[in-house]
């Protein structure tokens, strides 16, 4: 998993599309994956009851489990979704171009993602870095800024204050206000700097914790920096061939991810075709 | 100028209290909160009180 990048990655892609893309949304893409399961990676205690995904990996990354959000087809079914019930293009698009950089920046760690799912449920890995969400968050926290992963989130940060031209007010109100109708209708409620503060928001969180993260990691407590590709050795990783050897092969999982390409398939193709037959109807 | 000491005065103080309070740092929510307090509410309350 990564902590920062998918804070910083939406800002820089924003400069590079320019009007082709709208923040929120792409914002929203970039956080999806995890934006509702996180939790329950990390478990949450409320009222004597402890809430915690038996083997957290395989929840947020294989299937059974909620793996399926960071495949790339996820991000085409709700790209389709939002372009159905709002007829927004940008808006899919962006969530799209959000969603796909968060699941392919995910494939670098060691535990990596379900790109193709339902299609395969193998999960494709780099490794460069340790996923050891089932440590705990802190745990958790210690081995991503003490690894390649926080030097891969300094690289974006890098990026994004390269391409800081995006954060300033001149940018905000020529590109990114014209491209996306959302803030001419959050204009009518709110002055435009809290307009820009929400804008900026994302970048502001990642850049912050960034740094927060680090000194926390080494200075308040005192994890050991391992830049081996992999690492950090110290922490006890989860590796996508752990999960990819563990998965259940029941006749109903196994059956499972085939049925759902297919309906997908079917789906996506009766959408398409009602479409060009309504097309050429008017025509 | 003013604007961007605003913004890095903010970020100092987040960082400052993340780094004493690292649970502060898991949500996007109350860094949210805490942006549009510093750059937003509080220079408008105070600009009202002058």
């Amino acid at each position: 998993m990564s902590w920062v990048a998918h804070d910083i990655e939406p800002y820089v892609i924003q400069k590079h599309l320019g009007k082709r893309v709208a923040i929120v949304p792409l914002l929203i893409g970039s956080y999806a994956p995890d934006m509702a399961t996180k939790w329950f990676v990390y478990g949450a205690g409320a009222f004597g009851f402890e809430l915690k995904a038996d083997n957290p990996a395989q929840f947020h990354r294989g299937f059974p489990g909620v793996g399926f959000t960071h495949s790339l087809s996820f991000g085409v079914a709700v790209a389709l979704l939002i372009y159905v019930i709002w007829k927004s293009r940008i808006w899919a698009l962006s969530f799209l171009i959000g969603q796909w950089a968060h699941a392919l920046t995910d494939t670098l760690d060691t535990v990596g993602t379900m790109l193709f799912f339902p299609f395969t449920t193998q999960l494709f890995s780099a490794g460069a870095w340790a996923y050891a969400g089932q440590t705990g968050r802190y745990t958790d926290a210690g081995a991503y800024f003490s690894g390649l992963g926080f030097a891969y989130d300094g690289f974006w940060l890098v990026w994004g204050v390269l391409s800081w031209r995006v954060l300033t007010r001149a940018y905000f109100r020529e590109t990114i206000v014209p491209a996306d109708p959302f803030w001419g209708k959050a204009g009518q409620y709110l002055p435009e700097v809290a307009l820009l503060a929400i804008y900026r928001i994302s970048f502001f969180y990642g850049a912050c914790r960034w740094i927060a993260w680090l000194i926390w990691a080494h200075v308040v407590r005192s994890f050991a920096f391992d830049f081996s590709w992999g690492g950090p050795k110290w922490v006890d990783a989860v590796r996508s061939e752990d999960l990819n050897a563990s998965g259940c092969h029941c006749p109903s999982c196994c059956s499972a991810s085939p049925k759902l390409a297919l309906s997908l398939a079917v789906a996506v193709g009766s959408r398409v075709t009602r479409r060009a037959r309504r097309g050429g109807a008017s025509t | 100028m003013t604007e961007l000491r605003l913004y890095l005065a903010a970020a100092a103080a987040y960082i400052g209290i993340g780094v004493a309070v690292p649970e502060l740092l898991f949500s996007w929510v109350e860094c949210a909160a805490f942006l549009l307090l510093a750059v937003w509410v509080l220079p408008a309350l105070l600009e009202r009180l002058r």
